[in-house]
Formats: structure tokens, sequence, C-alpha cells
């Protein structure tokens, strides 16, 4: 008896191969390698450092306020 | 090369590492992509946007990466993603028909590529799962992957993943009716 890996295998291996047009594939690839040359891009990194900046300004400002109004 | 070997390739930035790992994976994501969404144009664009994630992220990833279970993670998460917008924008339209559904009436772009009346029913068959038991049957069935690995991806109990494959098969099998040759040894 087979298992339900083995039979799921055994009807998966009978579907017809696909494969993205040469085309597409080709310029999937070419701009990948520019990614990958490059790095993650500067304006991913920008967002988390605002949302840092943002967070750590309003915390500063709501301790001075505090200190000032216990002071 | 080996997948350590790409892994490390990858690290470093090396195209060359990069091609293999597009030439290995590239039918294989595309194919779990096309069946996922039905959808020609979204799997190619799900496609570019797994590899474009990959090498964004190349530099950090850690030396032991398992690049099929990486990638399909990836590819597991835009589906979702994409299925959400898609479920959002449906509630939005109403009751209207959309050019996706207009689109899945016709011959589907794998219907197109099957050569015999069985490879065809049998990728009707895959279509008419719910897509949690059609993810399992093509992560399993076809990419080979072990359930505990498809666990990992989905972000599921290994159980719950043996679970949709039985429930996967016995779907297919009553779909398949005299088609179905599972089992028969």
């Amino acid at each position: 008896m087979m298992s339900d890996d083995e039979q799921l295998a055994s009807l998966g291996k009978a579907l017809a191969p696909v494969d993205v047009d040469e085309h597409v594939s080709q310029q999937i690839a070419r701009r990948a390698r520019v990614d990958l040359a490059h790095g993650p891009s500067r304006t991913r990194l920008v967002l988390p450092i605002a949302a840092i900046v943002l967070v750590a300004s309003y915390l500063a400002w709501t301790i001075a306020k505090l200190i000032e109004l216990l002071g | 090369m080996d997948e350590r070997g790409w892994v490390d390739g990858l690290r470093g930035g090396d195209a060359a590492a990069f091609d293999a790992v597009f030439g290995a994976f590239r039918r294989r994501l595309y194919g779990y992509l096309v069946r996922m969404t039905r959808r020609k144009d979204v799997a190619e664009d799900l496609l570019q946007e797994t590899f474009l994630r990959l090498a964004q992220h190349a530099r950090t990833l850690a030396p032991d990466t398992r690049l099929a279970a990486y990638l399909f993670t990836v590819a597991h998460r835009l589906v979702v993603s994409w299925a959400r917008a898609q479920a959002v924008r449906k509630q939005l339209a109403g009751d209207l028909p959309d050019s996706a559904e207009v689109a899945s009436s016709a011959r589907s772009p794998l219907e197109a590529v099957a050569d015999s009346q069985a490879q065809l029913a049998l990728e009707r068959a895959f279509a008419g799962l719910a897509p949690a038991y059609r993810e399992v049957a093509l992560l399993v069935g076809v990419e080979g992957l072990q359930p505990a690995e498809v666990a990992a991806i989905l972000g599921q109990r290994p159980e719950a993943v043996r679970q949709r494959l039985a429930r996967a098969r016995t779907q297919l099998a009553a779909a398949l009716g005299e088609h179905y040759s599972g089992g028969r040894s």
C-alpha cells in the first residue's frame, strides 16, 4: 500500500511540465542580477531608519515632558 | 557546485551562483505559482518577486540555508498576499464577475500544455482542490519536498500537513475516477 506522499508523487510526475517564457525568464534574471550586484536598494533602508528616528524623538520628548512636570 | 557552494556564491554576490540557482529553481517555482494562482501573468510577476527577494537578501543568507525551503517560503508568502488582495478586490467589487473569473472559465494556461486526456483530467483535478490542499499536494507530490519541510514553509504543524495531504489524495482520487491509478501496485 502506497502512502499519501507516494501516491501524490506518482500523480505529480504525470502532470505536464510547465515553464516560464524564455523572454520573461531572461528579463527576471537580468533584473535580479542587478539587485544582487547592488544589494538591497537604499529606499528599503530609509523607511525603518525614519521610523526609528521618529519613535526615538517622540520617546525623548515624552521623557523630557515628564521630567518637566515632575521637576 | 552543490547547494552550499551556491549559497556561498550568493552571499558573495556571485552572478554565476545566482544563474545556477535561477536555472535550478525557475521551472519548479513557476509550476507551483501558476498552479496556485491559475494565472500566467500573476505567476510571472510572483516568480520575478521571489528571485528579486533572493537577490536582495543574498548577502544576509545563513551559510546553511536550504534554498528550496527558502524560495518556496517566499513564493508561498507572495501567493498568500496575492490571494488576500484578490479577496479584498472581490469584496469591493461586489458581485460583479472580475476578469480573473472570466479568464478561469476559459482554457487555463495549464490545460493548454496538457497533451493527453489523462493529463488534462489531472490538471483539472489539481485545480479543483481547495488552495490549502492543492498547495501541499504540489509541494509534496510535484516538488518532492518532505511533509516536515512543507510544514515549515507553510508555518503549519506537520500533523496538519499530513491531514491535508490525505484529504488532497482522497479528493484527487474522487475527481480523477477512471484516470486514477495511485496506490495500485
